[in-house]
């Protein structure tokens, strides 16, 4: 490849402005075509969308030579790639983070519903050569997103506890990386959903909201364990809708245990980068704005930075609440008082209302369940996780790393519901109860 | 048989209306040129188009069809996607002529106030409507074969000659 290379110019691969391409058939007769999207795979090879059966893909698979024409939005700068196709990819983590931007990019120029992608056909940059030309003056970006990632890794590294970790990183977020909006989201155990465990910047938290795998941005992200991110509101990729399903779905007996998802009404842009160990999921870091065009290629890749450095930190906090120290054995301070606060529990979901507000349910539930029991039955207020791991009544799968999240979660949505009863943690490993009115439980048994 | 132009006197309109233009065409070795245009010009009879390409942008290109090479020629507009693509056999490559400077003068604010509908107007459009090299030479051919390309079903059709 000449001087000039692929990661330097993503900026001409957001869509803005549509690219050109050349092709050639075997008979030698050329085609040129405007293509909606070229989007950058690595530092040597973009896809092209095919959304259409037409001239251009007829005649790669004869004559693989192709050449681009892409122009910078900003500074109309133009570059010309020689390319060789090589293979359409019909699914997987680059045709779902294409076909997620070709939502956006339809949506913004009126082609919702005749943009739809068939494949991403993947192509070798084989040359890049800047096209004589005027230029006009970038504006200065608002910030180095590296300066920011440099920032941001000793404060999360600070961080002694999983509540602390995800805190750390959403000020990181607001400080360095100018995201306004930005949420946490934890895998569950089955791998089918995920919900949320953190959030900066709405006005309702939204904790313990969930995401199925596979809806939106965030459900994509998870599934396909690859960043997905648009840059205009579209339809195809809105939360309000499939909330609104989904609760309408519940039937008329069932009190109602939906969260409402904490979400912009109207992002402009979103951004979703999954958190990954390994193998395996731990769950998707999510920001997202009301203006179009916000994130770029730069802020998808600074926040997999911000996101694998959470995942290391999942990973090393989960292991040291195994193990207790501390923990200060003194008696609960709070002397309960006033009306009993009834809780019941709904033994089908591990739902649990506090009077008549919805607060959990599913593991964290069931937790909490087991909580107030022994605080009720044996006056019971100092825990230990490893207690929680080995109880049966919980039934937290074999070797889950997600009971600190779980109880993270507990905490916060217990915050959240006024406050009657907390839990705060008193060391590594050990966490209290505190209950300020007396506790009346009841138990509502699964229907047969 | 005599047979009409490729094109008709509505595609014939457009494709002079200021809308964004590129040229394509290959060497012997089947590898594709292309570069953009700064204007259109359609004779009299329709059957004759010319187009106005940058030497400093479009070497390759101007050299394969000095070469004999086939030309692909597509047209579209910014605001409405409104796309059609010429075919042609050949092309001749030369210099200006006096009602090619008319056409170009007129072209680059026509182009730049439909770039300003899509949110890409200012800066932006002044330096990318800005004639790289300050030269063009004409690029003339005679359209054997047109085709719809607006983003839709459609897409790809053969538009027939007039009758």
């Amino acid at each position: 490849m000449s001087g000039l290379s692929l990661d330097a110019l993503r900026d001409c691969l957001e869509g803005a402005i549509p690219a050109l391409v050349a092709t050639c058939s075997a008979d030698g007769t050329p085609n040129v075509s405007y293509v909606s999207q070229v989007h950058y795979v690595d530092g040597e090879h973009v896809a092209l969308s095919f959304q259409f059966f037409n001239k251009t893909r007829h005649n790669v698979l004869e004559n693989p030579h192709a050449t681009l024409l892409v122009a910078n939005p900003a500074t109309a700068a133009l570059y010309r790639f020689a390319v060789e196709y090589l293979r359409t990819e019909t699914g997987g983590p680059l045709f779902e983070g294409m076909k997620a931007k070709l939502a956006g990019i339809a949506s913004h120029t009126g082609m919702a519903g005749v943009f739809h992608l068939k494949g991403a056909d993947v192509y070798r940059v084989r040359s890049i050569e800047r096209v004589a030309g005027s230029v006009c003056h970038a504006p200065l970006p608002h910030r180095n997103l590296l300066a920011a990632v440099r920032r941001a890794g000793p404060a999360l590294a600070s961080a002694r506890d999983l509540g602390a970790l995800f805190e750390q990183a959403l000020d990181a977020l607001e400080r360095d990386f100018g995201v306004r909006h930005a949420m946490i989201l934890i895998a569950d155990e089955s791998g089918e959903s995920l919900y949320t465990v953190a959030s900066r910047g709405y006005p309702q938290s939204g904790i313990g909201s969930e995401i199925r795998c596979g809806d939106g941005v965030i459900g994509v992200a998870a599934r396909e364990r690859a960043a997905i991110r648009i840059n205009h509101s579209t339809a195809e990729y809105c939360y309000g809708r499939a909330l609104r399903e989904s609760a309408s779905q519940s039937g008329d007996d069932v009190l109602p245990t939906e969260i409402p998802f904490p979400g912009l009404a109207a992002p402009g842009s979103q951004l979703a980068v999954p958190i990954v160990h390994g193998a395996r999921l731990a769950g998707v870091l999510f920001v997202e704005d009301p203006e179009a065009g916000r994130f770029n290629y730069d802020d998808e890749d600074a926040l997999a930075a911000l996101a694998a450095q959470l995942a290391a930190g999942i990973q090393l906090l989960q292991g040291a609440e195994t193990d207790e120290d501390g923990g200060s054995a003194k008696d609960t301070a709070l002397t309960p008082r006033g009306r009993a606060l009834v809780i019941r529990r709904y033994a089908a979901n591990d739902s649990v209302f506090l009077d008549d507000d919805y607060l959990i349910k599913g593991v964290a539930g069931a937790i909490f369940w087991k909580l107030v029991g022994d605080h009720v039955r044996e006056g019971r207020s100092e825990f230990t996780n490893r207690e929680l791991r080995l109880d049966p009544a919980i039934r937290l799968p074999a070797l889950s790393e997600n009971l600190e999240a779980r109880l993270i979660l507990l905490e916060r949505r217990l915050a959240e519901r006024g406050g009657d009863v907390r839990i705060e943690k008193t060391g590594r490993g050990r966490f209290r109860l505190l209950v300020r009115r007396p506790l009346e439980l009841a138990e509502v048994p699964a229907a047969h | 048989m005599p047979t009409g132009p490729v094109l008709d006197a509505d595609n014939a309109a457009f494709v002079t209306s200021g809308v964004s233009i590129a040229v394509a065409s290959r060497n012997a070795q089947r590898i594709p040129s292309l570069t953009r245009a700064w204007g259109c010009r359609v004779s009299g009879d329709r059957r004759t188009v010319t187009l106005y390409v940058s030497p400093q942008q479009g070497e390759a290109l101007l050299a394969d069809l000095q070469a004999g090479g086939p030309l692909a020629a597509v047209f579209s507009l910014p605001s409405t996607h409104r796309t059609i693509q010429l075919k042609a056999r050949s092309a001749r490559v030369g210099a200006l002529a006096d009602e090619d400077r008319l056409v170009i003068e007129r072209y680059a604010p026509a182009l730049a106030a439909n770039l300003e509908r899509v949110g890409h107007g200012g800066g932006f459009a002044a330096a990318y409507l800005e004639i790289a090299g300050n030269a063009l030479a004409s690029v003339a051919f005679e359209p054997e074969e047109a085709f719809a390309q607006t983003p839709g079903p459609k897409a790809g059709a053969r538009l027939e000659r007039p009758a």
